[in-house]
């Protein structure tokens, strides 16, 4: 025996007590009842051990009993999952009672009950103990017909009616509480309650589990919980707050979080708010977390200033294009009106080429539809176009659409197409699949005699630079003497660089 | 009368032929000479490492999607100066390039001569 232990059976003690005991496992089945409780309750105990509780004490078909037994229930409830006695002061609960005749009716009843988790060595629940009281004939109330001593309605009426009212108190409060937690699990944005200078998880919400990956980190410390967040800032900032007692703001705050098991860091932008939690004291003694995550938000304002920078930098390039145009044109155009002319022309080609690329949300434009646009004005008779589907990237859509433009130009101004009988023959093909390069042949026939100009005009140097700087591709420009042959080889899938 | 930058070489680095082509006539009217214009990072660098008389550089900043950091890093490694042209302004520099010259696009000659003369140490007249 152990030093100390009782010598008393307890047991027999147990048996033998007047007050009624009821033990209970912990899925709320009859474990153990005493004597005194067989005879409250007018049960056999044989006929309810290991039967559940409350289908073997049901509370009647009164209009309450619902009620009634969920109140028991919750009680017992909570002092198993809290392992916590839990006091119910006043209960009404209606016990069966065989009349006479042998007819069973239910009788109502008020208890008083106590219950108590009894816990093994490993502080598991094993048994939850019921002690009650029947405090039915110190409640006058329900027995209005039975006369009340002042005695009684001192002891009675207004100690009992005291403790139900805290305990209606206690209850009330109970489901606030039940509310607040639902209501900080629910919460849209991430909650967490941090406790101790080591900052240890006591409470998160769904949100903060899914900004972490669903991790089991209840009771563990910041470091143990998130270890990835070492290096990031997030530590010191939560031991800072709880040595100053200041709150700490975190304003689109990069994070990176390990939100799969053992997938890669995540990059999340968070906001979020270290909150001090003081006890009576005015001490730290924990840290409140609360924030969003505002990834989304960010990458969103990132893309859109690159959006912008890079629209900037197109627009501010299509100008100093238009500005470059505008005084090359000017040198080889003294008379105003035929400035305006020729710059429209080269401006206008330039923005007939944007419109097809904008069609293709600047994917790419089809070789085809820049020539037929270039050459429209001269009639199909006069133009032959032969060569299959070429889809051409943007930057090549616009050179091509220049340098067309030019041909043509000069076409009519001095080749095949100023007279009324010339053509152009306009070939093309596409060479290599694998690198391909576009080979395309504008013959001039039927036109004026050509010779090779003195002096090269704006048209053919933009023709060869284009063809050359801004392609990487070649071009040759034959004067034959039945009219001009411009040959070009431009390569299509120049891989941008990096 | 002859102009402050008569017979100074400059590179140019522009990717788009036209907006080079412009450079040149600017750079030509001011007597200057253009080298390149390169129209790549690659030529760039090789231009800027191995053109033997170079006085200055015009840079533009975005050429062909890559930027031209390594050639101004080669320009800088032999002490030849240069001005960036971009359309972002200087606000779309890199921090280690913030403070350098740069013109805006587009520009006039007038910007192109100041910012040369600049970078230069060239005393205006």
């Amino acid at each position: 025996m152990k030093p100390g232990a009782s010598v008393v059976d307890l047991a027999a003690a147990f048996e033998a007590s007047p007050n009624p005991y009821l033990l209970l496992t912990p899925d709320l089945r009859i474990a153990e009842v005493n004597q005194a409780y067989v005879e409250v309750t007018g049960a056999r105990r044989e006929e309810i051990l290991g039967r559940p509780l409350f289908t073997t004490f049901d509370a009647g078909p009164g209009e309450d009993a619902p009620e009634n037994v969920r109140q028991v229930r919750a009680s017992l409830e909570k002092a198993r999952d809290t392992r916590q006695r839990d006091h119910l002061a006043v209960v009404r609960y209606a016990m069966p009672r065989k009349l006479s005749d042998g007819q069973e009716v239910f009788e109502e009843r008020i208890w008083s009950a106590t219950h108590t988790p009894l816990l093994n060595a490993e502080g598991d629940v094993v048994l939850l103990l019921q002690h009650t009281i029947d405090i039915t004939d110190l409640w006058p109330a329900i027995r209005p017909d039975e006369p009340t001593t002042a005695l009684d309605a001192l002891v009675g009426g207004s100690v009992l009616r005291r403790a139900q009212s805290v305990q209606e108190d206690n209850r009330r409060l109970e489901s606030e509480r039940n509310r607040l937690v639902e209501m900080f699990m629910q919460a849209p944005g991430f909650v967490a309650i941090l406790t101790g200078r080591n900052h240890c998880f006591q409470m998160h919400n769904d949100a903060y589990s899914q900004l972490i990956g669903h991790r089991d980190i209840a009771g563990k410390s910041i470091r143990d919980a998130l270890p990835e967040l070492v290096g990031q800032g997030y530590y010191e900032f939560l031991d800072t707050v709880f040595e100053t007692g200041e709150p700490y703001e975190g304003r689109e705050s990069l994070a990176k979080l390990q939100r799969t098991p053992g997938g890669p860091l995540e990059t999340l932008y968070l906001n979020f708010i270290y909150q001090p939690i003081r006890d009576e004291a005015g001490a730290v003694v924990g840290i409140f977390v609360q924030g969003h995550d505002v990834t989304a938000n960010v990458l969103a304002t990132q893309r859109q200033k690159l959006m912008i920078d890079e629209l900037n930098h197109r627009v501010k390039n299509t100008l100093a294009t238009v500005q470059s145009i505008a005084i090359q044109t000017a040198r080889s155009h003294i008379d105003p009106a035929t400035f305006a002319a020729t710059f429209q022309s080269r401006i206008l080609a330039l923005s007939h080429t944007h419109d097809l690329l904008t069609r293709t949300h600047w994917e790419g434009a089809d070789l085809r539809a820049i020539l037929e646009h270039e050459t429209e004005a001269f009639g199909p008779t006069r133009i032959n176009l032969n060569g299959p589907a070429t889809a051409l990237p943007p930057a090549t859509a616009l050179s091509l659409g220049m340098i067309f433009h030019e041909l043509a130009t000069n076409a009519a101004k001095y080749g095949a197409l100023s007279t009324p009988d010339g053509r152009v023959l306009i070939d093309w093909s596409l060479a290599d699949q694998r690198d391909r390069k576009l080979k395309l042949v504008w013959r001039e026939i039927g036109g004026p005699k050509v010779t090779q100009p003195d002096r090269r005009g704006f048209g053919s140097r933009l023709i060869e630079r284009n063809i050359r700087h801004d392609l990487a591709g070649e071009i040759d420009l034959v004067y034959a003497s039945d009219g001009l042959i411009a040959e070009l080889t431009v390569p299509l899938d120049r891989t941008p660089a990096p | 009368m002859t102009q402050p930058l008569n017979g100074r070489r400059i590179l140019v680095v522009e990717d788009e032929s036209l907006v080079a082509m412009l450079l040149e006539t600017i750079l030509e009217d001011m007597e200057c000479i253009p080298v390149g214009p390169a129209s790549n990072i690659d030529d760039g660098e090789a231009m800027a490492r191995d053109t033997v008389d170079l006085d200055a550089a015009l840079l533009d900043v975005n050429v062909a999607g890559r930027q031209v950091f390594p050639v101004a890093e080669a320009l800088k490694a032999r002490g030849v100066p240069f001005v960036f042209s971009t359309g972002y302004g200087e606000g779309g520099l890199p921090e280690e390039w913030r403070g350098a010259i740069t013109i805006q696009k587009p520009f006039t000659e007038a910007a192109v001569r100041d910012a040369l003369m600049k970078v230069m140490g060239v005393a205006q007249v």
